[in-house]
Order: structure tokens, then sequence, then C-alpha cells
């Protein structure tokens, strides 16, 4: 495996329109690509845009679905699980209290390996009452098996929202996707973003199947999720069955994504670091993490950080979960110091929940390597090039001085 | 098989007088002469007996023409069978060999000893015509069509599987098998958590209780879910039936918003609630469709305190039919197991409209363990909610509105029913004046809806 796959030759090109549009407009329009057959929508700051894009489509017949208008997120997902269930190719997005709202469907859908994509349109939670950007919503539902990525511009959400469909309907994963995109930042945030050739599209995603291993088919009648497990009978490995398959799922979705956006780089020419992206981590004595749109920010600091000299380097992770424990590991190698940058909270144990998670890959290091956690960019808050110089001289720190168990509240002051 | 004409007898309408006898006698052997005295001073040699007294009340023994008779089984020269172009069941006097088995197989007492001849004697349905009908002076004995659902659904395949887990006495088996033979393989079931995935229709670490498609959904989202599926065959064009079984709680507590807003688009799927007026399957607590007054194991009755007493319910229960008809469904009916052809028609009918949009199918359904009353009243009880119009049948469509489909005239008083139960049975005056008054008040309202349909 790789740890970046930034500089992969590319082909030729093929010719793409281009257009200008914010970022739940271009998943929206990636959406459209990936031809579903079922979207089911609910409006909700700040994805209330991508599903108005979704439903012009439809109405414009440039996507041929069937929009099911429900009457909140919890019948949004039943919906889509049904659909899914008859054979259907589907879709939704939400976030925040809606993903709240969705969580009982939510965590069955991955429990029945249904290769739903849903874009979170991050948000953060509430209370402190807020309708502003943050990772808390998608962090929150990290543990419920569902395979996360984050996107860093609003190319990559139009990418990635194609590529996640492929990624989920993978007979070696058959698990739902969540494409995450910053709210405000990426949501709204516009930009210059080539627009791939249907047929092109068509061919990479190949023939839809995503009902073959559970369906409500009268042709094929099966009960779908009888009751299992107990302390009796077949229940216990039963029931240990069908989780083991689920995080063997998980672990080759790692491979699978990896396969999928290298398709799509020989494809359409533009590649993208699959698990985790390296960004000037060669002789890097410490690093800085980072995760969604902050990375933009970090990379120009990091990038003036090496015009005076510093040996930092960044890595930005896109695939939340599962943890490329693996590949970050490789990142990790030779570094002596960690900068972790979260936009949420991990209320557990008093740090950003990507620290913590990073602690876990560090401890497989088999070294000691002093990390500090830094929180930014809640509801909303921008992490500026300014917010990354102080964590890279925080970082810098560390390797003569000790390591603080308090978080750096980047925004504390601002 | 098409239907079979019977006798039908209406024991409030007899009085004793013995003239079926003697009109069946002088039919079959040309004479009421008795070899002993017969019940009621009637004759032996007949066919049809009436026993019992005034008091006591009068009974009827008579071959019923069973769909599964008995007698038929038992017998081992294969004398007795069933004619499927009249449905009577004929004797072979040359086969029989004068056994009698069949006399202890019938329990109606349907076929019997003559002993004017040695041999058994049964009704024979006076090729069409019966004697004993045309004789009875008081209407009490009436030559009528059987079932149509005897006849016709007992010969459709059974999606369930046989031994089903259900409550001894439990009616929900027999509606959930009726109705699944009805709407037959080509459907999608759905059974939220409840009474009918708890016995064994979904099923345990890998049986199934059903040969159609089925699943569980969540407690709370059952219309949607079942709605995603029958989109997707609608939108590659395939005709499947999408049918809900559910509980009164799901629908009407916790799954209400999303079966309304199923209801609201007009989805196209039979949403079915089986109300036994309470969570039942996991130990009998309270739901909004439990009636004022019942006793469950989260309105129990207790001493209180500070001299206020712990009296059950101290809600009405929920409308639940009657919020479904103001969302404008295709369709929507409240049924009854007491009342199966009036649930069959309701049933052909919400099948029917689940192909253009929402159907709603309300099935009141005793729970014997959870509304104490003994395993054998099943059927008693849900007639009893039906004849003091505690329980109302009625249909709705958009186009001809609300109106009763089994009206009754002269209703009962409610204690008729609520006695009936113990989870009654700590019933106050007040609170039975209560429950009384608001049948009567239920029963204006709906009379005020049908009244207005018709206008």
């Amino acid at each position: 495996m790789s740890t970046t796959t930034l500089e992969a030759p590319v082909e030729a090109k093929p010719k793409q329109k281009v257009i200008l549009c914010e970022g739940n407009e271009a998943a929206a329009l990636g959406v459209a690509l990936a031809r579903p057959d079922m979207v089911a929508v609910y409006p909700i700051t700040p994805q209330s845009s991508l599903v108005e894009h979704v439903a012009k489509l439809i109405a414009d017949g440039r996507m041929d679905a069937d929009i099911v208008d429900a009457e909140g997120e919890h019948s949004v997902l039943s919906v889509l699980q049904g659909g899914a269930l008859a054979g259907a190719r589907t879709y939704t997005a939400t976030c925040g209290p809606g993903l709240a709202f969705m969580f009982e469907p939510y965590f069955r859908t991955s429990g029945m390996r249904l290769p739903i994509v849903m874009s979170i349109v991050t948000r953060d939670g509430i209370t402190p009452q807020s309708v502003w950007g943050g990772h808390q919503d998608a962090m929150t539902v990290r543990e419920v098996g569902w395979v996360q990525v984050y996107c860093e511009t609003v190319q990559e959400v139009l990418d990635t929202t194609i590529m996640a469909f492929k990624i989920a309907e993978h007979h070696d994963v058959m698990l739902p996707v969540n494409v995450c995109l910053d709210g405000n930042y990426l949501s709204y945030g516009t930009s210059r973003v080539e627009l791939p050739d249907q047929a092109e599209v068509d061919a990479f995603m190949g023939v839809k199947d995503v009902n073959w291993h559970v369906a409500l088919d009268p042709l094929r009648p099966m009960a779908v999720d009888p009751l299992t497990g107990g302390s009796s009978g077949r229940g216990p490995s039963t029931f240990v069955r069908y989780r083991k398959g689920q995080c063997r799922g998980m672990q080759n979705s790692l491979r699978v994504i990896e396969e999928v956006h290298e398709e799509w780089a020989k494809r359409f020419g533009r590649s993208y670091a699959p698990l985790v992206e390296d960004y000037r981590m060669e002789d890097a004595d410490y690093a800085i993490m980072t995760l969604g749109s902050m990375s933009g920010a970090g990379k120009d600091a990091i990038d003036e950080a090496r015009d005076a000299g510093k040996k930092v380097g960044l890595i930005k992770i896109k695939t939340f979960s599962p943890f490329p424990v693996d590949v970050l590991m490789k990142s990790l190698k030779n570094v002596r110091a960690l900068g972790v940058v979260d936009r949420s909270v991990g209320f557990r144990w008093n740090c950003g929940p990507m620290y913590q998670e990073t602690l876990g890959a560090l401890y497989r290091l088999g070294r000691h390597v002093p990390a500090q956690s830094f929180i930014g960019g809640l509801a909303g808050a921008d992490i500026t090039v300014g917010h990354f110089h102080r964590v890279i001289e925080a970082t810098e720190a560390l390797l003569s001085g000790p390591a603080s168990t308090e978080p750096v509240w980047l925004n504390e002051n601002d | 098989m098409g239907a079979y004409n019977t006798i039908a007898f209406d024991a409030a309408k007899c009085d004793g007088c013995g003239d079926c006898m003697s009109a069946c006698a002088n039919t079959k052997v040309g004479a009421d002469d008795a070899l002993k005295e017969a019940p009621l001073g009637g004759t032996a040699r007949s066919r049809i007996q009436i026993g019992g007294t005034a008091e006591t009340g009068y009974e009827l023994a008579l071959c019923r023409q069973c769909g599964d008779p008995k007698c038929v089984t038992v017998c081992p020269a294969g004398a007795l069978g069933k004619d499927l172009s009249n449905g009577v069941i004929g004797w072979d006097a040359a086969k029989c060999v004068d056994c009698l088995l069949c006399t202890v197989g019938c329990a109606y007492a349907g076929i019997a000893l003559d002993e004017a001849t040695g041999r058994v004697a049964k009704c024979d349905m006076c090729e069409g015509n019966p004697s004993c009908v045309k004789a009875c002076p008081h209407d009490a004995l009436k030559l009528v069509t059987t079932s149509r659902i005897y006849n016709e659904v007992g010969g459709w395949e059974d999606l369930f599987a046989p031994g089903l887990a259900g409550c001894q006495g439990c009616n929900t088996e027999l509606l959930m098998r009726h109705t699944l033979r009805r709407v037959g393989p080509d459907t999608v079931l759905a059974t939220p958590p409840g009474c009918v995935p708890g016995m064994g229709s979904v099923g345990f670490n890998g049986t199934t209780g059903t040969k159609v498609p089925v699943f569980h959904p969540l407690l709370t989202n059952t219309a949607p879910m079942l709605a995603g599926v029958k989109r997707h065959y609608k939108r590659i064009g395939r005709e499947v039936t999408a049918l809900a079984i559910a509980g009164d709680g799901g629908a009407s507590d916790v799954g209400f918003q999303s079966l309304s807003g199923a209801a609201e688009r007009n989805e196209q799927i039979l949403f079915m609630v089986v109300d036994n007026e309470g969570y039942m399957n996991t130990g009998m607590q309270r739901s909004s469709c439990t009636p004022y007054g019942a006793w469950t194991s989260t309105t129990p009755v207790g001493q209180g305190a500070g001299g206020v007493h712990s009296q059950g319910k101290t809600q009405d229960a929920k409308n639940l039919p009657l919020i479904m008809v103001n969302h404008r469904c295709e369709y929507v009916a409240t049924a009854s197991t007491a009342c199966m052809e009036d649930l069959y028609d309701k049933l052909d009918k919400a099948i029917e409209a689940s192909r253009r949009g929402f159907a709603y199918l309300h099935v009141y359904s005793p729970c014997t363990t959870g509304w104490r009353f003994p395993t054998d009243q099943n059927m008693e009880v849900a007639r009893k909610a039906v004849d003091t119009t505690f329980v109302m049948l009625w249909e709705y469509t958009r186009a001809d509105g609300l109106h009763f489909t089994r009206p009754v005239d002269d209703p009962l008083p409610v204690t008729e029913y609520l006695k009936a139960m113990g989870r009654f049975r700590h019933l106050s005056d007040d609170q039975i004046s209560h429950i009384q008054s608001k049948v009567v008040e239920n029963l204006g309202f709906v009379k005020q809806l049908a009244h207005g349909a018709k206008a």
C-alpha cells in the first residue's frame, strides 16, 4: 500500500466540462452521475441546498430517480433500506440533528450490509445552539460500522461521491458509506469543478448488483434479519458470524478504497490519496494531522514553515472509518512529535477524537511519540494559516519539552 | 370449490316444538313413529335432534357437512365422503361395516345410530330443500350459503409455517394465516417487533416461520421501509403486494410519525394494525390504544398514596383508524375476527386499494393473556365488543365516505363486554359510567361521520 498517490501517473485526460459550483451542488451532480434509483430527502442546514439541487436535477429530467420527500430523517433512511432490499441504488444526505434523529435506522444499515451512500454535510452538535459546520455529528457516529471519508475540496466532493457508490457496492465490502463534506466551508464554498462525462462514469460504475446477499423479493423469498443471539443453541455463533462479517467488510474496504481511487485517477485524471495523504513528509522530524477542508490552510502553513527551514510535514486523513492504522503507521515511521487538529470534541478523553484514534496507532509503532491535541473550527469557526502556525510551533516544542494532557483550543481567544 | 348450502340454527328463536324432527322422520322413513322416547317427545328416527329446555336453552344436533369432516377421517371403510358438487357428506350403506367410529369422531352428534335399522343415519340435506327448514314455524332453522372463507380460502396455500408460538387462545395466528392466504405469494411482508414476529413469523437463528419474503422493520419505521420496497418494484415494473402486519403500539405511539408520513405520501402499501390494546408481547404495557380503566402492567391497580387509588389507565384510547380517515387514504376500515366475512370483504378491498395508494385496516384483536380471560373466550370477547359497540365496524373511501358495515341497532350495555375480562375487574361504578358514556359518544361521532358521508 502506498501512503500517497498524489503524484500517480496520469493518462491522457478525457475531455471534461468545466463549471463553477458550490460543494452541495457538486455532491448533487456526483449523485446524478452515479445514477441511483431512489433518493430520499429531508432538508436541514447546511445540507438543504444539496437536496434542493438533487430535486431540481430530477425535475429537469437530468436525473432519473424516484425521489421520496419523507417526513423526517428517520423515514428517509428507512425508505432507502426498503429500496436497497428490493435492489435499488440509493442515496441521501443529512447532518447534525438530522443524523441524530436518523440514528436508529442508521445503526441498522451497516448490520444489514446495505450499500447506501449518504453525504454528511458536517455540522456541529447542539447544544449550545448552532447551525454551523464542525465534525461533531459524523464523529459521534464513527463507531457504527459505516465507511466514512472526508473531502478537502469541492472537486473531491464530486469525485468521491461517485466513488462512494462503487466502494459501497463492492462485493467484498457491502457497507454503507458517508461522504463527509464540511458544512459552510465545502457546502457553500464555490470553486471550479470538472464534470466527468456520463458515459465514462457509467463504464466506471459497471453493473449494479446491490441485493445479491440480502433481498426482499418474492422470486427468492427469505426472512431478512430474523432474531439471533441469546445464550443457547446457534444463537451466539450466529450473532458473532454477522458481526465478524461486518468487521471483515470494514477492513476489506481499505483495499477497495485504494483500488477505486486508482481506477478513478486512470479514467478521469484526478488522483487523491485514498486513505492517508503525506504532504511534504519527506525527511520531516515532526508532523501535524488534519481532516477535511482545514487541510488547505494547513498545507499553506507547512509551505511557509518549510520556507523558514522547519522540517515539518502534514498528514491528512481522508478515510477516517475504518481507521487506516497500517498506512498511518508508515506516515508516522520517522516522526518524533505530532500535533493532531480536530474539528470536534472527544468528551471522554478531553481531546479531539482523531487525536484519540491516533494514539492507538502510535502504540502500535512501538516507540513513544509525544503528541498534542488541538481543537479548532467548532461551530463554523475558521482555522486559519495563523492558527496552523501556532499548531506547528507547539508541536515543534514537543521535540524538546513535555506534552500536555490538555487540548489546545485554537479559537478560544478569537 | 364453490359455496355450499347448510342449515343454520338460531337458538333464540326455537321454542322446542319438535316440528323439524317430525318432518325429518316423515321424509326419511315415512313415519314419526318413535322406537323410544326422544328428547322433547319428538322422534328418534329424525336426523335432526333438538335438545335442552326452555330454561337452559335449546341445542341442535345435526350434521354440519364439515369442510374437514372427522367422521370421514375416522371411517375405516371409506363409507363416508364429501360430495364436492354440493358439499354434502354422503354415507354408503354398502361399504359401511357398522363400527360406529364416525359417531365418536363427530363433535356435533351429526351422525348417530338409528336403532330401528341398527345402522348410522345422518342428514343428506334433502337434495337441497330440507324438510326440517320448511317445517320450522319460528324461523329458527334457515338454509344458508356457507362461508366463502371456508370453501374458497381453505384451499389456498397457508403461507405461514405450522406451529407458530402464539399464546394459547390467541386469534392473531388465525388472522395472519387468513390474511396471507388471501394476499398470496407475490408479497413482501413487514412485521415490526410485537406479537406477530414474537410468535416466530420472521424466525429465530436461521429458521423462519413465513413462506414469503418477510422482515423485521424497526418498531418505528414499518411504513416507510415497506414503502421503499414497493416503490422500487413499481419502478422496475413488477407487481408486488406490500403488506404490514403491525401492532397498535408501534403504529399509534412511537411509529406514528412515519405511519402518518407514508399515508400522506399515499404510498402503495396495505398497513394492517392488529390492535390488542397494548404492548402485549413485551409484557402487557399500556399503549395509546389501551382503553380507559384497563389494567396493564404499567397502569396497574393499587392502593396508591394519600388515599388516591390507582385504577388502571386514566385516559381514553386514541382512535387510530379515525385519524387515518383524516389522511384521506385510499381505503380505511375497522374489522374484527368475530366477523370474518366482514373482515374478508375489507381485506379484498384493502388489497385492491393498496395498488392505488395507502390502505389501512384496523383489526380489533382480544388478547387472551393481557386482557385476562379464559383461552376459549377469544371470539366471544371479540363478539361482545362489537355487540356493545365498544368496537364499531365501518369502512371509508374518498368516494363514498364512511359507513357502517355491521350496524348494531340495539347495543348491549357495555358491562356485558367489560365483565368478560379480568383487566376491567376493578372498575368502580363511576369508571363504568365513564366508559359507557364514551361508547355512546364515540358511536354518535362515527354516526355523524357516516351520516355526513351520505348527505
